[in-house]
């Protein structure tokens, strides 16, 4: 094989360490000192505590918040998947008013959270429009324990459209001779659904999990904006809780060595994900 | 292929101009300028624009140079730039930065220490309400703020409600606010509002009815959350939902802007906890013409006087103080646009265009004319600081943590005193250990 340029990837390289492994580098090692509102100004000379911000990180909640942000990523991705297929399924063929439902259908994913969150967080008010349809008056969603499914509500109703964006796509890489040669075969269409067309996402779908699973691990606006800071416990995420530590407490060391320690404990699942379904697309598109 | 490598060469050039054009210095040309950094006004936005305006005017003819303003969108975004500043060395000259945030910047040790040279070139410390320099710094040698504009807290209440209930002047202890919103509670209507969910409330009926009590919370390095008058402002703040059932249900979800807006519809016989910046959203609602401000009650729960050891508080000391950079290159400039801004006339201006109260004495002895303000004005001149340390924002988190993790109890209708020791005991450890890392 001939010689590849690949000093051609050197741009490439070198912004990719700019932009990633320097400020992650950088997160490292003020993850080992003591930098707080007193320090901050000679932050070079802040003291080395070695790894005193971590016990500290492991004792103060940084779990219970890693629990319920994992937890809550997973569930909102598993709920939005069926609907996000069925509403690709349902826009996939040609009919009167398609793209009317089509851009009906984007409109929770274009509002910005922000948005999002103010509106749920008015409906979900004690004496809010949500308790006076299932008639439960002073019911609380944004406190206690039933914030946590609030949260996810929420986010399901503002991400599945994510989740259908990629199906959609997916949908309309299916091949026209694949629809032709099931109806020759005589197919009907729960066994062309479930045989033939399902199969085309299984690539995309994956994909879009993993991008939608960070994504609302990564969601900080929502519960912001939805329960306010400090958040009641049951919905103490981990990126209210590096934002409390950091901007409210003002301990940026702590906070560098929470995010170091969340990034650890997401990146193995995530490793282990990516193995077992082997999301190499192109691989699978040549073996077919 | 030439013409497109050729192109991408150019643009990645063009772009590494851009980066290097704008990382360039600040004070570049001739005319000299300073860099003012100051909170948004969301509620007034045209009215500040107006008011920068005429003060950069008013600041040209005076020095000949010209203001930069910056504005920043909430105390997030505040502290980024504080932060990026203090560690670049570099950005606004003059800070605006709210009462309770002081004890926090001056912990940065990145604001000019005010000497006796100082406050001559601002016009003096004898120009501004005493009370106001309160949270200037931990003692009268080591102040870093200069005050600039007070937003007291103060009560609102529904002159025909409290006229109709029989009741004819408004309370001036806690238990005898209590005792009135009994009284005024009938069918739909509520003797008191309260904004239990909200982010900052909460901590500062607690502080108050503890200072009154005699306990500031913070005692030297020590915090005082366990405490048997902190447990009885608990009681007393939960009360009024839980046991007296004097406010709304509903206002375990309210946010202070939410409970103005529901003493605003004309059935509430009280709000407990406002400002003067309210005037807007009052004039709105079915009240207009029906409330009158009042001072907050300054005896505490449980007590008809106050103990000997309780101060007076009848608002935690709140509005903005302005803190010059101690890298900023412009310190002369930016002490005379200090002055500029908390002289008279000025002063007079901020409050005619945005209802911020003066911090300058004189202008505040003018506006006691208007009988509206004159409670206010009053409030301000009763405002006792809160604790200057660099731990206080633990402090206030923990005391409104307390509140934010009790809401479904109290939405219950029934909290124990237990269910509120445990969170005390919680608060005070995170209180202590961050008043034991302060420096």
């Amino acid at each position: 094989m001939r010689q590849r340029p690949l000093w051609l990837l050197a741009p490439g390289g070198a912004l990719m360490i700019l932009v990633i492994l320097l400020p992650l580098g950088l997160a490292g090692w003020i993850s080992t000192i003591d930098l707080d509102q007193y320090t901050l100004r000679r932050w070079v000379q802040a003291p080395f505590i070695g790894l005193g911000n971590y016990t500290e990180s492991l004792g103060s909640g940084l779990l219970h918040s890693i629990w319920i942000s994992v937890s809550f990523a997973v569930l909102s991705t598993l709920a939005t998947i069926p609907i996000g297929i069925a509403a690709a399924l349902v826009t996939q063929n040609a009919y009167r008013g398609r793209a009317l439902v089509r851009a009906v259908f984007l409109i929770p994913y274009v509002l910005p959270s922000f948005v999002v969150a103010t509106v749920w967080r008015t409906m979900l008010q004690p004496d809010g429009v949500v308790n006076n349809w299932l008639g439960a008056d002073g019911s609380l969603w944004l406190s206690g324990p039933r914030s946590y499914w609030a949260l996810i509500l929420v986010e399901i109703w503002a991400a599945w459209p994510f989740i259908y964006l990629m199906a959609l796509a997916a949908l309309q890489s299916v091949d026209h001779e694949v629809h032709e040669a099931s109806a020759v075969d005589g197919a009907t269409w729960w066994p062309k659904l479930t045989r033939v067309v399902l199969p085309y996402l299984r690539g995309p779908v994956l994909l879009a999990c993993l991008l939608a699973t960070l994504n609302h691990i990564n969601n900080f606006t929502l519960p912001f904006v939805l329960f306010g800071a400090p958040a009641p416990d049951d919905v103490n995420v981990m990126p209210m809780l590096v934002y409390v530590t950091s901007f409210q407490s003002l301990r940026f060391g702590l906070s560098a060595a929470m995010a170091v320690v969340s990034l650890i404990i997401i990146a193995i699942p995530l490793f282990a994900y990516l193995r077992a379904v082997r999301l190499d697309v192109h691989e699978e598109g040549g073996r077919r | 292929m030439r013409s497109r490598k050729t192109l991408a060469f150019t643009s990645i050039l063009g772009l590494t101009l851009a980066m290097a054009a704008c990382g360039g210095g600040d004070d570049s040309g001739g005319s000299k300028s300073i860099n003012v950094l100051i909170a948004a006004n969301t509620q007034y936005p045209q009215e500040q624009q107006a008011w920068q305006k005429s003060i950069a005017e008013q600041f040209r003819t005076q020095t000949g140079a010209d203001v930069k303003w910056e504005t920043f969108a909430s105390a997030n975004d505040e502290l980024t730039k504080i932060q990026t500043s203090v560690v670049s060395g570099s950005g606004p000259d003059v800070y605006a930065v709210g009462t309770t945030f002081t004890p926090t910047a001056y912990s940065t040790k990145a604001f000019v220490t005010l000497g006796d040279e100082q406050w001559k070139q601002v016009g003096g410390k004898e120009k501004f309400i005493p009370s106001a320099l309160g949270i200037s710094g931990p003692d009268a040698q080591n102040q870093i703020g200069i005050p600039w504009v007070g937003r007291p807290f103060v009560m609102v209440y529904n002159t025909e409600l409290l006229k109709a209930a029989g009741i004819d002047k408004p309370a001036t202890t806690w238990d005898e606010l209590t005792a009135q919103a009994k009284k005024l509670t009938t069918g739909d209507q509520h003797g008191l509002a309260v904004a239990y969910k909200d982010n900052f409330d909460p901590w500062k009926f607690i502080w108050g009815m503890s200072a009154q009590a005699g306990n500031p919370i913070v005692d030297g390095r020590t915090a005082r959350i366990q405490d048997p008058a902190v447990q009885k402002a608990y009681q007393t703040y939960f009360g009024w939902l839980a046991t007296d059932k004097v406010v709304d249900p509903a206002a375990v979800g309210w946010t202070n802007s939410q409970a103005i807006a529901a003493f605003a519809e004309g059935k509430t016989g009280y709000m407990a906890l406002t400002s003067a910046l309210a005037t807007k959203a009052l004039d709105a609602g079915a009240v207009k013409g029906k409330w009158q401000f009042a001072l907050l009650p300054t005896v505490p729960p449980g007590a008809t006087s106050r103990p000997a050891n309780g101060v007076e508080a009848a608002s935690i000391l709140s509005g903005d103080n302005l803190l010059v950079a101690d890298y900023s290159r412009n310190k002369d400039l930016a002490f005379q646009f200090v002055k500029l801004i908390t002289d008279e006339p000025a002063q007079l201006e901020i409050y005619q265009q945005l209802g911020q109260l003066p911090s300058n004495a004189a202008a505040a002895q003018s506006l006691q004319s208007d009988p509206k303000l004159k409670v206010v004005v009053e409030a301000q001149q009763k405002s006792v600081a809160t604790p200057f340390s660099g731990a206080w924002a633990d402090v206030q988190l923990a005391l409104t943590n307390a509140v934010v993790q009790s809401i479904p109890d109290l939405s219950k209708g029934s909290i124990s005193t237990a269910t509120i020791d445990g969170r005390l005991a919680d608060a005070q450890k995170k209180a202590q250990s961050a008043l034991d890392r302060a420096k």
